[in-house]
């Protein structure tokens, strides 16, 4: 085994112990040197989303991947959560299965919506962290270029990422704009400043939205984000008179209660004058009283209710996702073939440099014996002679890296040692 | 060139929208990239065969437009074909036209039933007639356009409430816009018809006061069903602006909207299939130098 995964989705995690799960990228480096201390020599990223938890290993010879049980319990215990509940709903994966499924993740075909562009970023990030925690090797550094390079190839050869839509853009694209006509005029209230707002914010402003107010119960963090996004920062104690002034919002906070129960609502809607209200509710648990969905002229979308857009986005992708998933296939098979290939590098040099050493030998002992010969001849014959070896190592050399490509070539490697007395 | 103008029938446009129509429906079952081309093309052949057909008419038949309940209808429907196409140019992602034509189509049918027959015309008439005529018929169109507005604000609205993803290439308009649209037609359909109705008093009176025989009774059913209308349309205005603040006064209006289309269909059923005097020609016993063409 060189390479392997573990990890959960939001197919396989519920949520509520995918939030357990999760890790920031402070949290993320950590584990990773965590990681590097409890297994030396092995290579590893932690990737981590909203919709995921994914841990990625690789190691060759004596420095394998430790097995896939022990990474469950690194994740366990890194997050303090019981090895059983995590056992029963992490996937495992080891070797080819582990590029494929970085290559799919990396291209959105195993996110939540189809073909999000947020996750190549994430996956990079992962793998910056795992550079900088110096847990990223020649092995995971190739996997991870090539699933970049991959996603790449995905998104300019197929459809599938022409409209990319990730959780806010569905939100902003599919239900906001189904209510209003233009943003411009709108006032757009974001509360929470964290990465999912930041988000929304891009899609709303792209969309044209202008007036924008960000309240967050961190007043520094509500106003770095306002000035990163050409916003500007609202107390949190103006929530009410806030709510009352909006047109949409757009809440992503971690409060662990609704922050605007029932009543709070009812008291803003009277001084509203009939003004139609959109609310994005993206946070989990949830920041507006799900009663609130059933006010008139109220759109109230929780994160659970994009789901089914999820799903229809993914229907209607369906007919690309063949051609996306040929080339994540091919990919995988060029990934793999070029890492067995790795394997016959140190058998091919020897067998390269033992017959160079018996040519040299000869030739030497040949111009001993044939002292009239002029350097002209000397260059003409050792150049028929490194022809001559060329030509000879051409077929099994060949032979060899189809084997690589086309699953392990260790029988012919064995082979090789075998007839030419090759060492380890 | 004349000859083929000549030559151009009902048939001819019923058959472009009836094609724009099914390549409107045919949306909902698979994506095609020369759709909308397709589509543009039959609404605007459609739309220049109605065009050229009027023309004709008036230049030809002496049918100026609003002359003769046909061409009342048919002039009703060509301002709703050209809003059509309008749109779908501007929205081609917006089935606008799975609203919109069968409107078109039903106001051509009715053309079809209705009277060829010239109404009575006489120069001390002929303003306050084609008045009557052109406010009834903004009425009518606004009513109709209303009442599209009002079906797709509910379909969009049931879509959001279901939290349902837009269907692909079935793009409806935004409940703000659709919104717009119906909160102005109920208040523009009540003052047109308003007006239509007085325009038609004083027309009537017109008559009664030079005792012209093509007056109408206040009893004839069409001034009963007219005057019924008006004070549907009038009441749905006043209840629209009633609600205009609230928060489910889009609904509400969507709903009027509706309901003031069924009374409006209903109103022309009843004229189309009703005993009525007016638009009437003038008994052949009369002899009046005013009534004379």
């Amino acid at each position: 085994m060189t390479l392997a995964f573990v990890g959960g989705t939001h197919r396989t995690v519920p949520l509520d112990l995918r939030e357990r799960l999760a890790f920031s990228a402070e949290q993320a480096t950590e584990a990773l040197q965590r990681f590097r201390r409890l297994f030396p020599g092995r290579e590893g990223v932690l990737l981590s989303t909203c919709n995921r938890v994914e841990f990625y290993t690789a190691g060759e010879k004596e420095s394998q991947p430790p097995p896939t049980k022990q990474l469950v319990s690194f994740l366990a215990e890194c997050r303090g959560i019981d090895v059983g509940l995590l056992e029963s709903v992490l996937v495992e994966e080891c070797d080819e299965a582990v590029v494929r499924h970085l290559f799919s993740v990396a291209s959105g075909l195993d996110s939540m919506v189809l073909g999000e562009p947020q996750i190549v970023a994430q996956v990079k990030q992962a793998w910056a962290i795992a550079q900088e925690s110096q847990t990223s090797g020649p092995l995971i550094g190739e996997m991870f270029q090539a699933a970049l390079r991959t996603a790449k190839r995905v998104t300019s050869q197929t459809t599938i990422g022409r409209e990319r839509l990730s959780i806010p853009s569905v939100a902003v694209a599919d239900f906001a704009r189904g209510v209003f006509e233009r943003f411009d005029d709108k006032r757009v209230l974001i509360i929470g400043a964290g990465k999912m707002a930041a988000e929304t914010l891009r899609y709303l402003r792209g969309a044209g939205a202008r007036d924008i107010v960000v309240l967050n119960r961190t007043i520094g963090r509500a106003g770095q984000l306002a000035a990163r996004l050409g916003a500007r920062p609202g107390s949190f104690e103006n929530l009410e008179a806030e709510l009352t002034a909006a047109d949409l919002v757009v809440s992503t906070t971690g409060a662990s209660a609704p922050i605007v129960p029932l009543e709070l609502f009812k008291k803003s809607e009277r001084q509203r004058a009939g003004r139609p209200l959109v609310v994005l509710d993206l946070a989990v648990p949830r920041d507006f009283d799900p009663q609130i969905a059933e006010r008139p002229g109220v759109w109230l979308y929780s994160i659970d209710d994009l789901s089914a857009a999820c799903a229809a986005n993914r229907k209607s992708r369906q007919s690309e996702l063949p051609a996306a998933f040929a080339i994540i296939e091919e990919e995988t098979q060029r990934f793999m073939g070029d890492l067995l290939h790795r394997t016959t590098v140190p058998v091919i040099e020897q067998l390269r440099a033992g017959w160079t050493e018996t040519g040299v030998a000869e030739l030497d002992r040949l111009f001993r014996r044939l002292p009239h010969l002029d350097g002209v001849a000397q260059a003409e014959i050792r150049q028929a002679f490194e022809r001559y070896a060329a030509k000879i190592l051409h077929p099994p050399l060949v032979s060899l890296r189809s084997a690589s490509h086309s699953g392990s070539p260790h029988g012919l490697l064995d082979a090789l040692k075998r007839l030419f007395d090759l060492k380890e | 060139m004349i000859e083929f103008v000549s030559r151009i029938s009902v048939v001819c446009f019923v058959a472009s929208y009836a094609v724009a129509l099914a390549c409107e429906a045919s949306r909902l079952i698979f994506r095609s990239g020369v759709r909308g081309a397709a589509m543009v093309a039959f609404a605007a052949a459609g739309l220049c065969a109605h065009t050229l057909f009027l023309v004709w008419r008036a230049a030809n038949e002496s049918s100026i437009p609003l002359s003769s309940a046909f061409d009342w209808y048919l002039l009703a429907s060509w301002l709703l074909a050209g809003g059509y196409l309008w749109l779908t140019i501007s929205n081609p992602r917006t089935p606008v036209g799975l609203f919109m034509l069968p409107v078109v189509l039903g106001l051509i049918g009715a053309a079809q039933v209705s009277s060829r027959e010239p109404f009575p015309q006489s120069p001390a008439t002929q303003i306050w007639g084609a008045i009557h005529g052109s406010f009834y018929l903004a009425a009518c169109v606004a009513v109709a356009i209303g009442a599209i507005a009002g079906l797709m604000w509910l379909i969009q609205a049931g879509r959001l409430a279901r939290k349902q993803a837009p269907l692909r290439g079935f793009r409806m308009p935004s409940l703000e816009k659709l919104a717009h649209i119906q909160s102005r037609t109920p208040s523009i359909a009540a003052w047109t018809s308003s007006a239509g109705f007085v325009s038609g008093i004083v027309l009537n009176a017109v008559y009664r006061q030079r005792e012209l025989l093509e007056t109408v009774p206040w009893t004839d059913p069409v001034v009963l069903r007219i005057a019924a209308l008006v004070v549907w349309l009038v009441a749905a205005a006043m209840v629209s602006g009633v609600v205009s603040r609230r928060p489910d006064a889009a609904r509400t209006n969507a709903w009027l909207s509706l309901v003031s289309f069924v009374v409006l269909t209903a109103s022309i059923v009843w004229g189309l299939f009703g005993v009525t005097q007016h638009g009437a020609p003038p008994a052949p016993t009369a002899v009046h130098s005013e009534a004379a063409p």
